[in-house]
């Protein structure tokens, strides 16, 4: 019985832990590291080239066969403004869902997996558009700063005219 | 309820298959073929209908369903003739059935005097039957607004196969018993099966069949002795039979021999009808059989009181016959109308989740009560000696002998198309990875491929096929369509449908509705000429539109022909010239005015009437079947008629493409808008004024699109080595698309790009090609319009 209530607590305490706390999947863009929550992440595969879209934005840099479902690729740096990434066999997709869709994201290396706690989650400073539009908040991870990204707001106006 | 709601889906997916199978048999009906097989046919379909409806307590559609089926039982009796009239009758009556199901499919509310007028001929029809008949109550028709209450409940009880509890005989039942007389040669049986008997693994049915062997059989489940369902053992024994044999040389004995085998496990009881050990209360003659409701003379215990269900205990009772239903134990479901699902059907399907079979398992019940224990014991169960088979026996052949289908959802089948297409990618693959080296190798593996090869691309064509549907489905549609449009324009036009079980993707069929529904209205409204100007013309009053439908090469043909007045061609052209369609110092060919009555908002009509008139219809059908990849072609002869050509491809999920090459990325351009290709060094371009390039092609000049340049690709192809791909884009127009190289032709599965992204400007979607790279379909009806919007802004 001891064993039982034992269990019982170790359960209470994971749901309480599961509920504060938030896993993410961390990679980083440059020097900059930016982070999604997991459970998000589909699977993460190395760039092996992409056909372009025609008609669409910069960042958008195509489409790739997921096993035999079309997927768009956005180029988060792009996204960010900070002009095209020159991928090379090193470069990593982040294939994610986002609502019903799944789309992959093109960063420089997938670094760690990180959990954090929701308490430690901040608002992005007021000041850049692009910041507070593409972020969702920061949360600092052994004194690095890891920027959460919204996923809606990064794979929407993809279009040439919006 | 979703349980409930589910079995309702199911009942509509049923109905509309009846409906269709309804105005198939009155084509044929129509057309002249009156015999039995078709009537018993068309009142199976309309019984089901009825059944679940009562069910489910749709009390118009019962009601409606109920009298016309009346009407049909005393066709079939052949009290009344199948004269034109009543054929026609029945035709609007289908048509009201349709409008019925639809209105209780989505809720809305019909009239409630809609299908009075037909109901009330149904009256008058069997009034003037009874009349001159006997003494029948003349209106059998009072019945229609009898409460349904569910009595009837189907327990599968394991050692029990025929577990059952019979609804009483409707009144029509009555009708059918009275002929049966009562004298010598007639024989009662009593049969009580114990508990031993069914662990012994008899089945009662067996023992039924082989009497039925001996001359005619009526049976009657005795159900009187089962409890309530709180009480009801599920090993108990508590149903009995009694059986009426007739056969003049009938003996006891023979009745006996067929109760040989489970002579200790069963109480038989045989005596010859008329002697002093008559079996049971069936009195020695017959009584006039009167079919007015008298539930109080019924001396019978009620089985509504032993097994009664209040309207929300349905659901339950549904739920517990699906239960049962998909017991791997045989079920008999007992059917008081005459019969269209006879015992040997019963027991010899498979169990499945119909809902007519399981309709039947609730019977409605009318208050109106068999009068004389004549007609409820005759009623329950028929089983006709196989030298006179019953229409129940055939409807048995008939499904077994037909073709046996299973319904299976739409997006399994989906799914199962996407992966042979996946597979087929996957082999060609595979394929060209083999270089001669390694075929040189590897002869095995060679043979393997090839052997591969073969499979997938059988597997490719079941999977197509199991999509495919015959047209009828559609076509089907069709006549009602056609004499609605007889009736308000007061024309006469018949219909004729050739090819009806041509073949098609179930996706291209979903989309030819509409289009198909906008051409006969054209071609009735506007092709054929009322019965005074055809006569005037030398030609036959009615008009006739002929619909076929026929399969040529990897495309499905559809003509709509009409042998009315053809396409005013003056007339047309005025129009199209007010409309600002044509410019005025053009003169487009005959064959060009013809295509211009699918020009947008177009309509040569005067008056707008409920029919068309408003421009939209036949622009509606070429964009709709442009959609589909098809093709619209008119022609029409002056005086003699109007035939449009529909022309589809024959599945949607692989299209034949041709591979190019724009920059360094791979796009394919669907074969079927490809009409030639040029090298660039052979074409002549022209400039004009806004800089742009056109072609010059056999007289003709050809908007020229760059793809490179319209998709912001880099090039550094030599514009001589460069192709032009000539393309027909809709309305006949053509574009000119330059590419950098053509790389060949193949087939390709369309991949959405919207699934995971959205809509790209000028792309139709995505392919996954051999080596696994993903090419863009090259969308040319888009992209000549999108360039029309760019020059207007």
């Amino acid at each position: 019985m001891e064993a039982l209530g034992l269990r019982d607590d170790m359960g209470d305490k994971s749901a309480v832990a599961a509920q504060n706390s938030l896993q993410l999947i961390a990679f980083s863009i440059g020097e900059q590291t930016y982070g999604v929550e997991i459970t998000t992440v589909r699977e993460i595969r190395a760039w092996n080239g992409a056909t372009p879209l025609p008609n669409t934005r910069e960042f958008v840099r195509g489409v790739i066969n997921l096993r035999g479902t079309i997927v768009p690729i956005f180029d988060l740096r792009a996204r960010f403004g900070d002009g095209q990434t020159s991928p090379t066999k090193n470069h990593v997709v982040v294939v994610m869902s986002v609502g019903d869709k799944w789309v992959g994201i093109l960063v420089d290396a997938v670094s760690d997996i990180l959990t954090v706690s929701r308490d430690d989650i901040h608002n992005v400073p007021e000041g850049n558009s692009i910041d507070t539009e593409l972020l969702n908040g920061i949360v600092t991870h052994e004194s690095r700063m890891v920027g959460l990204i919204d996923l809606h707001a990064v794979v929407s106006g993809a279009k040439m005219d919006g | 309820m979703s349980d409930l709601d589910d079995f309702k889906a199911t009942y509509f997916d049923e109905c509309s298959e009846l409906l269709t199978e309804l105005e198939e048999q009155f084509a044929a009906i129509e057309a002249g073929e009156r015999d039995a097989d078709r009537l018993n046919a068309v009142f199976r379909a309309i019984h089901s209908i009825k059944g679940g409806a009562g069910a489910f307590g749709f009390s118009a559609l019962v009601g409606f369903a109920h009298a016309y089926e009346t009407l049909l039982d005393y066709v079939r009796d052949g009290r009344i003739e199948m004269s034109d009239d009543v054929v026609a009758l029945c035709i609007r009556a289908n048509d009201i059935v349709a409008d019925h199901v639809k209105a209780a499919q989505t809720g809305e509310a019909l009239p409630a005097d809609y299908g009075m007028d037909e109901k009330e001929r149904f009256d008058a029809l069997a009034r003037g039957d009874a009349a001159a008949g006997d003494d029948e109550d003349g209106d059998p028709l009072d019945e229609f607004d009898i409460e349904f209450t569910p009595v009837m409940v189907n327990l599968d009880a394991p050692e029990a196969p025929a577990a059952m509890a019979a609804g009483e005989a409707p009144v029509d039942d009555a009708f059918d018993s009275a002929p049966m007389q009562i004298e010598p040669g007639h024989w009662e049986v009593r049969f009580t099966p114990h508990r031993a008997l069914y662990a012994r693994a008899n089945d009662p049915l067996l023992l039924f069949r082989e009497l039925a062997a001996l001359g005619e059989m009526h049976v009657r489940a005795v159900l009187e002795e089962i409890p309530p369902l709180s009480d009801f053992e599920p090993f108990a024994v508590y149903c009995s039979w009694e059986i009426t044999m007739i056969s003049p040389s009938l003996t006891e004995a023979m009745i006996r021999e067929v109760f040989e085998f489970v002579e200790g496990d069963c109480d038989i009881a045989v005596a010859q009808l008329g002697s002093a050990t008559a079996g049971f209360d069936i009195p020695p003659a017959p009584e006039p059989v009167v079919a007015v409701p008298k539930p109080a003379i019924n001396e019978e215990p009620d089985p509504a009181d032993l097994l009664a269900l209040a309207d929300d205990e349905v659901a339950t009772l549904l739920d517990f016959s699906a239960d049962a239903n998909v017991a791997p134990e045989p079920q008999f479901a007992p059917e008081p109308e005459p019969a269209p699902v006879s015992v040997q059907d019963s027991f010899e399907e498979p169990p499945a989740l119909s809902f007519a079979e399981l309709a039947e398992t609730i019977q409605p019940s009318p208050v109106a009560k068999p009068p004389t224990p004549v007609a409820a014991a005759a009623a329950p169960v028929r089983v006709a000696p196989p030298a006179a088979p019953s229409e129940g026996e055939e409807s048995g052949g008939n499904r077994s002998v037909g073709v046996q289908s299973i319904r299976v959802d739409l997006d399994k089948v989906d799914r199962v198309v996407n992966m042979v297409g996946e597979l087929v990618i996957t082999q060609s693959m595979l394929t060209q990875q083999m270089d001669e080296t390694l075929r040189a190798r590897y002869t095995e593996l060679v043979r393997g491929l090839e052997v591969l090869a073969q499979t997938t691309r059988g597997l490719q064509d079941s999977v197509m096929a199991i999509r495919a549907q015959p047209v009828k489905s559609v076509f089907s549609r069709m006549p009602r369509l056609v004499r609605e449009l007889a009736t308000k324009t007061g024309k006469k036009i018949k219909l004729e449908t050739i090819g009806e079980n041509t073949e098609i993707d179930k996706t291209v069929i979903e989309q030819l509705s509409d289009p198909l529904t906008h051409m006969i209205r054209n071609s009735a409204d506007h092709g054929i000429e009322s019965p005074e100007t055809r006569t005037g013309r030398g030609k036959s009053e009615t008009g006739t539109i002929r619909l076929s439908a026929e399969q040529a090469g990897g495309n499905i043909l559809i003509i709509v022909e009409d042998d009315g007045g053809g396409i005013n061609r003056e007339r047309v052209l005025q129009v199209a010239r007010d409309k600002g369609v044509v410019a005025p110092d053009v003169n487009p060919t005959d064959e060009q005015i013809d295509q211009l009555i699918f020009a947008p908002g177009f309509s040569t009509a005067s008056e707008v009437s409920d029919i068309s008139g408003r421009g939209v219809g036949m622009d509606v059908v070429l964009s709709n079947i442009k959609k589909i990849g098809g093709s619209v072609h008119v022609r029409s002869w002056t005086g003699k008629g109007t035939r449009m050509t529909l022309r589809l491809p024959l599945t949607l999920a692989v299209l034949d493409v041709m591979l190019v090459k724009v920059g360094e990325s791979p796009y394919v351009v669907p074969l079927s808008s490809i009409v030639e290709t040029i090298q660039c060094s052979r074409a002549s371009f022209e400039r004009v004024p806004s800089g742009g390039q056109v072609l010059q092609v056999r007289g003709e000049y050809v908007q020229v699109i760059d793809l490179a340049q319209r998709f912001e690709m880099v090039t550094e192809t030599d514009p001589e080595n460069r192709f032009v791909v000539l393309c027909e884009a809709e309305g006949s127009a053509k574009v000119a698309l330059i590419v950098d190289d053509i790389i060949g032709q193949q087939q390709v599965v369309i991949k959405s790009l919207e699934e995971n992204f959205e809509r790209v400007d000028g792309i139709a979607g995505g392919t996954i090609l051999g080596d696994g790279n993903v090419a863009l379909i090259v969308d040319v009806q888009g992209l000549k319009t999108t360039i029309v919007h760019k020059n207007a802004a």
